[in-house]
């Protein structure tokens, strides 16, 4: 037993000594692989989980890649202080849209992050009822009868209120704000992900229930109901001349999207450095790219399509 | 003295009802979910300093930052080995071709030819499923987890395993680590190591280093006293005992103890994506975010294949250990020869895979990943649509029913109230030591300002116990009582087991919506297998005679089971639901990525909002306390009804 065990490490340990020695010395294949031309870097992009954010930032890497041979990788993580800490780690270098008006500023401060403009894009953000409930209740949309049908919205888990689906974990809600403001009956219920608000939404719309939702734009569920935007429920505006004071928050602010980019990508002044501070579309541009990923095509070849159709926006980016 | 104690407890819960009834609404320390108490915003504004002190402080200058750098440095070298493209190359240093080779190859050095066999085709299936690079980053990320935890966790087991002391002053830690749900340390690891490799490999570190340590102190403490006493009678020193006698003789178990820690970082692989991991977990909860359930399971499968991979290859090494036919010199030759040829075949594979481009990567026209997904897709799909009006019907009975009365009971109560109702029960259950501890715990929740989230996720820890104890108790009587059921059942238990919750999490809220009950349902499933397994345990181990006596005395099964089997299996049972009590905690704070609000939504509320991470590092905290003083109540119990 002993020596058996003796012996078949000895031939182990040979084996992975032979393996690991080979491959440290024969041909690889790597050899016939090419490096990337021209004298752009390789650079890192945060890409974050929602549609319209897929589409602007495969429209810079396509371009990024096409036109200035930079080496692109995209990494999937949480937006908002998650990837604000990876770019202060320099494993991230381009947010290509940020919602969060502002909450990078700690990292902004102290240099390690760096706003680069907005993208061009502008957020919509609001409570929408489901796109059926319109045409029933035509009223519906503006926030002073919201209590005149509280009670259709009720649910098990709404304690005798209506039940107002807040939005995702890290997005900007101010849902317990407005149901105090406006004295809504409302209860406000973490909905915790965007799937749970897209399912929200669709089934609400197939089965004719009763349902009211956080919901932005651009957003691609716009492509799957699209009399949403109808739907969307008028508050009073607040003032915003003074956000410190604007303590009753009746409604959400239209928000300019910003783009952020590592010190280290400003102060590499790389052609990319450019490309993406140059970088700017419209809402309608992106989400007409969404919904074509929306439609069953990939990232790269929707963001090829639009590139080839809007030359003269990309070479304004690239400054020709 | 037993008739006392129910009449005790019954008194208790209907003053506590009734107390809850007559001072509704008051005290309940109700806060909106925006708002911080003082004591959040200071631990929020500590939490940004630290932040901002990492290029600076010397803490983290020469201690945090290096360790660091040091671990993500090792699983960067294994990744860079196996999974992702090596420094200046397109690929990694051992292509798919030569990973499948090596690992064979070592599978049957270690054990039989089938397990070898198995191996292959387990990871050849997560090739197929499209998820090689992700199975390799997962290996690659076990691997380093283990091969630390188990640097640390030896050492200190042996010297746990000598030394009463040291066992006394690591237990606390230990059972602390068991009940630590897994979401609550995550926030603070990152906090401090930032999101990534090393975090993600720490964090599991912390769970399953106490498993190394506990396994490898128990080998060494029963250990046959008689051959160590031989040793010290023939004036061995201390050394020499440990590592000629102790060491050896407690092999076995610590390969049986690396089985374990190898199965405890696996289990850690999909959560571990939340801060950064890279590897399996990345695709499952990007499933979640997109909604695609398809997505999610085709990952998902590849999870519980590297989950059986691993543990049949490790656990059957340790198996090997065991054989008393000593083999014969014909057996010894054959093996040798065998092994010979294998291990050319291992090294002209990493030759193949290191030449050759479609040996180097998994070629993409190779997959099944489209129609697993289709399928599944298909299959929820048709759940969905049919059964939706059940599973709906289903969640209004149980929140109408049970969960919303529950709910306004333990929230809307004033928290003195629940905090008295809390001690009362530890005094009666648990005696006047455990009491102590609850009322200080409750205490603690009480001034951290997330009262009335605790005891939403209380309530939803319960409801979520209650339901897994009647479905659990049940199959666990049945496979107890019955071999071929256990046989049955076994295979799902242990997929159920390994398969990540995240996985149905996204069914989950198909079935059930953004709701509590989705949180709940997706708690039950995770516990009911560790509670059947180990109810079913109890019941096999009640003594054989005790039944027949029963069965002689003219017993119908029916008593046999109520009278007999459950009390003479009593403890176990206590001890399964705390198990249950556990483990549905766990999973219940993911609920809040699905609705279900509590504890679980500000820890993830707090890791992606900077204005509320003090709030989410205390609500951590918090499902931590609510754990011990869950399990300390019940651990007590268990005792005392032995």
């Amino acid at each position: 037993m002993k020596s058996l065990f003796g012996r078949r490490s000895a031939i182990v340990t040979v084996v992975i000594a032979a393996a690991l020695i080979l491959s440290g010395c024969s041909k690889s294949v790597n050899d016939s692989a090419g490096g990337a031309s021209g004298d752009c870097g390789s650079w890192t992009i945060a890409m974050h989980a929602w549609g319209g954010y897929t589409a602007s930032a495969q429209v810079v890497t396509e371009v990024a890649k096409q036109e200035l041979g930079c080496t692109i990788t995209q990494t999937t993580l949480d937006e908002g202080p998650t990837t604000y800490d990876a770019m202060e780690a320099g494993t991230i270098d381009v947010i290509i849209e940020d919602w969060g008006g502002g909450r990078w500023k700690d990292w902004t401060d102290r240099g390690a992050v760096v706003e680069a403009g907005e993208n061009g894009n502008v957020g919509i953000i609001g409570m929408y009822v489901a796109p059926w409930m319109v045409e029933k209740y035509p009223d519906i949309t503006d926030s002073k009868n919201l209590n005149k049908y509280a009670t259709l919205f009720k649910t098990a888990d709404s304690g005798g209120k209506g039940a107002w689906f807040e939005g995702p974990a890290g997005y900007t809600t101010i849902g317990e704000k407005m149901v105090a403001a406006n004295k809504l009956n409302f209860k406000v219920i973490f909905s915790g992900s965007e799937a749970a608000l897209v399912d929200g939404f669709l089934n609400a719309e197939k089965n004719k229930t009763p349902f009211i939702g956080y919901a932005w734009q651009p957003w691609t569920l716009h492509s799957k109901l699209p009399t949403l935007e109808a739907a969307r429920v008028k508050f009073p505006a607040n003032d915003w001349s003074d956000p410190a004071k604007a303590s009753g928050l009746t409604d959400y602010p239209s928000t300019p999207l910003i783009k952020l980019i590592s010190k280290k990508l400003n102060d590499a002044n790389d052609p990319f450095t450019s490309l993406v501070k140059n970088f700017k579309w419209t809402n309608a541009d992106q989400n007409g790219v969404a919904a074509d990923l929306e439609n069953g095509m990939t990232a790269e070849e929707a963001a090829k399509k639009w590139i080839a159709a809007n030359t003269a926006t990309v070479n304004s980016w690239l400054g020709k | 003295m037993k008739v006392r104690k129910s009449y005790l407890l019954l008194a208790s819960v209907t003053v506590w009802i009734l107390l809850g009834r007559l001072l509704h609404g008051k005290n309940t320390l109700q806060i909106d979910t925006y708002e911080n108490t003082s004591f959040t915003s200071f631990v929020g504004q500590k939490a940004l300093d630290l932040r901002g002190n990492r290029t600076e402080s010397p803490a983290f200058i020469y201690f945090f930052n290096p360790i660091r750098g040091a671990i993500d440095g090792f699983v960067q070298g294994i990744r860079n080995l196996i999974a992702v493209p090596a420094p200046n190359s397109v690929i990694p240093v051992i292509g798919w071709l030569g990973v499948v080779g090596l690992i064979a190859f070592a599978v049957y050095a270690t054990s039989q030819w089938r397990t070898a066999l198995l191996s292959v085709s387990l990871l050849l299936a997560c090739g197929a499923l499209g998820m090689w690079q992700f199975t390799m980053d997962s290996i690659a990320m076990t691997l380093a987890a283990v091969l630390l935890s188990l640097a640390v966790g030896i050492p200190l087991g042996i010297w746990a395993g000598l030394s009463n002391r040291v066992l006394k002053i690591l237990t606390p830690f230990l059972d602390l680590a068991q009940i630590l749900p897994t979401l609550v340390y995550m926030a603070p690891i990152a906090l401090v190591f930032m999101i990534g490799a090393a975090s993600a490999t720490i964090a599991t570190m912390i769970y399953s280093i106490p498993i190394a340590i506990r396994i490898t102190s128990h080998a060494i403490r029963s250990l046959n006293r008689s051959p160590v006493e031989a040793a010290e009678s023939m004036g061995s020193t201390q050394k020499q005992l440990l590592t000629k006698v102790q060491i050896p003789m407690a092999k076995q178990m610590i390969v049986l103890g690396i089985n374990q820690t190898v199965m405890a970082a696996v289990s850690f692989v999909v959560i571990a994506a939340l801060i950064g991991a890279p590897g399996l977990g990345k695709p499952v909860i990007e499933a979640l975010i997109i909604r695609n359930v398809g997505q999610g399971f085709v990952a998902g499968f590849a999870v519980v294949f590297l989950a059986i991979l691993l543990d049949r290859s490790t656990s059957a090494a340790a198996k090997r250990q065991d054989s008393f036919i000593p083999p014969t010199q014909k057996q010894i030759k054959t093996k040798r020869i065998t092994l010979i040829i294998a291990g050319i075949l291992a090294v002209v594979s990493v030759f193949i895979s290191r030449t050759v481009l479609w040996a180097a990567v998994w070629p993409k026209e190779v997959t099944i990943a489209p129609q697993v997904a289709k399928v599944t897709n298909n299959v929820t799909g048709w759940i969905l649509e049919n059964l939706t009006i059940f599973t709906v019907g289903f969640k209004d009975l149980i929140s109408y029913s049970i969960l919303n009365p529950l709910e306004s009971q333990l929230s809307a109560s004033p928290w003195y109230v629940t905090v008295a109702m809390i001690v009362a029960l530890a005094l009666i259950i648990a005696g006047t030591r455990t009491a102590i501890l609850a009322f200080v715990l409750a205490m603690a929740i009480v001034l951290s300002g997330l009262w009335y989230e605790a005891m939403l996720t209380l309530t939803q820890t319960i409801v979520g116990c209650l339901l897994t104890m009647i479905i659990g108790l049940a199959l666990g009587i049945w496979t107890g009582r019955n071999d071929r059921a256990e046989r049955v059942l076994r295979p799902f238990l242990d997929a159920g087991q390994t398969l990540p919750a995240f996985v149905y999490l996204v069914p989950m809220l198909g079935l059930f919506g953004p709701t509590r009950f989705t949180a709940i349902a997706t708690g039950i499933v995770y516990a009911i297998p560790v509670v059947v397994k180990i109810v079913c345990e109890g019941i096999r181990a009640v003594p054989q005679a005790l039944i027949e006596a029963a069965t002689a005395a003219g017993s119908t099964t029916r008593q046999i089971i109520t009278k007999v089997q459950l009390p003479a299996a009593k403890k176990t049972i206590l001890l399964a639901t705390n198990q249950g009590l556990i483990y549905v905690l766990a999973v219940v704070v993911i609920g809040g990525f699905v609705g279900a609000g509590g504890l679980g939504y500000l820890v993830i509320v707090g890791n992606s909002k900077p204005e509320l991470q003090g709030k989410g590092l205390i609500a951590g905290g918090a499902i931590l306390l609510l754990g011990v003083i869950f399990d300390r109540i019940m651990q007590a119990g268990a005792r005392r009804s032995s």
